[in-house]
């Protein structure tokens, strides 16, 4: 019943997702107005910055479920924290893909080793680094459990993350939405953010219930183990 | 006992085992002076000023030699399964942490100490700065290497992967030792005034101090047999 649930939230999630990022397409190329300074490159922002809202989202989730795993060693916090880092993982690409490609035009440099971009990046090898050492341990359960504590250790990066524009000298702009004294963007540009931060959202939680209901699933016994089993006991 | 006498007991028993074998602090040593001496020959001394790169080569010296003994601090104990033993044995796992790590930083200093020596010899740097402020740099940065190294030496004993995975692990996190030890270093090789190393070594304790609290706290879930 709660693969079934969670494959259903899956589905209509990641629809719902799928139909907000067509629509913000729409609201990029044709409502919302260009940016004063950097031009037409500046749209990719609405693309970029959901991005990584999804994947800090995604690296806390992962976070959580993993403390949750050791604390209690459910398999679903496990297969929760699996779940969302192969989210993570997906949405950090698109972050970082798309980070250098508005960086080339504004910045005029595709890198820089910046406090951001060097942390956003660190964060995305430690979680590579939670899939390598999970599938590399030949008993499973450890295998989780260290993947459990490289995810925890890996998740204090992301308040850093946040704070690294205002404490090191950065090229990285600074917050314009969450602020002490509210967003300073234009209206209009706040609505299309929003919007694509909601679509970017529901897309990644649609893939994480579905991905979830796949993890669940692969962990239940098979019938054949079941008969095995129920053979030796009897 | 206090948690401090167990760490010591475990701390002694390592470095006792280690002085009595040898292998992997010799090996350590090895790989750290004949990188010294490369990087003697790879650099191009009449492009690049020793002083400019000596904090940096010193850093990714101590850095892959203490990654390497890392790789091994658990062989030995694996191997006859006295690891499971210490284990069993009533000393806390934050402890068996604490007195570990403490055994691999001596070994890392061992290691720093000869790498400093061998690379201001062979670049010719008559003069490395103040050794007073070279020490206050390398203790926090040693500290975090060493408190990184054992965490993970361990999780990657369990992997089929085996050393090759040790980096993967620990290099991205102790990117900011690197950073800030290289910084503060390079300033020490140029002397500069303390006021313009201090903030790079305060940001090197927050990360000893940081990594070895976490590694106390976690250290019981990789430790479980």
């Amino acid at each position: 019943m709660e693969t079934q649930n969670a494959r259903l939230a899956g589905l209509i999630m990641t629809a719902a997702g799928v139909a907000t990022i067509l629509f913000v397409h729409w609201m990029v190329v044709f409502w919302v107005p260009t940016e004063a300074v950097q031009g037409i490159v500046q749209r990719i922002f609405y693309v970029h910055v959901p991005a990584a809202w999804t994947t800090f989202l995604a690296f806390g989730m992962v976070a959580l479920a993993s403390a949750a795993y050791l604390w209690l060693e459910d398999e679903r916090a496990d297969s929760a924290a699996v779940a969302a880092a192969e989210g993570g993982l997906i949405f950090g690409a698109i972050m970082l893909t798309s980070g250098p490609l508005w960086g080339r035009i504004a910045w005029g440099t595709y890198w820089t080793w910046e406090p951001r971009l060097t942390l956003t990046l660190l964060l995305w090898f430690t979680y590579l680094g939670y899939f390598l050492i999970r599938g590399s341990v030949a008993d499973p359960r450890k295998g989780k459990r260290f993947a459990a504590v490289v995810a925890i250790v890996g998740s204090l990066n992301i308040p850093l993350i946040h704070v690294s524009v205002t404490w090191f000298r950065s090229l990285h702009p600074q917050p314009v939405v969450i602020k002490p004294e509210g967003p300073t963007l234009h209206p209009d540009m706040l609505v299309t953010l929003l919007t694509s931060l909601a679509g970017f959202t529901m897309l990644f939680l649609g893939l994480f219930f579905l991905r979830y209901s796949i993890e669940l699933l692969s962990r239940r016994p098979r019938s054949g183990e079941v008969q095995r089993a129920s053979e030796v006991l009897t | 006992m206090t948690s401090l006498r167990w760490v010591a007991v475990v701390a002694h028993k390592d470095l006792r085992i280690e002085f009595r074998a040898g292998g992997r602090v010799v090996a350590m040593i090895a790989l750290a002076v004949l990188a010294c001496f490369l990087f003697a020959f790879a650099l191009d001394r009449s492009q690049v000023s020793a002083r400019h790169v000596a904090a940096s080569l010193t850093w990714l010296t101590v850095l892959f030699a203490a990654t390497a003994g890392a790789g091994r601090a658990f062989d030995t104990e694996e191997e006859d399964g006295a690891f499971r033993h210490l284990l069993l044995t009533p000393i806390p796992r934050h402890a068996i942490f604490l007195g570990k790590t403490a055994a691999n930083l001596v070994l890392i200093w061992m290691v720093t100490l000869l790498t400093f020596i061998a690379l201001t010899a062979f670049l010719g740097l008559r003069d490395p700065g103040s050794l007073t402020h070279h020490g206050a740099v390398f203790l926090p940065g040693t500290i975090g290497l060493a408190a990184t190294g054992t965490f993970f030496g361990l999780v990657s004993r369990h992997s089929s992967l085996g050393d090759t995975i040790l980096p993967a692990l620990t290099f991205p996190l102790l990117v900011p030792v690197i950073f800030f030890g290289a910084t503060a270093s390079a300033r020490v090789f140029m002397e500069r005034p303390w006021p313009e190393i201090s903030g790079s070594v305060r940001l090197l304790w927050a990360f000893a101090l940081g990594f070895t609290a976490v590694g106390c706290v976690l250290f019981r879930y990789v430790a479980e047999e």
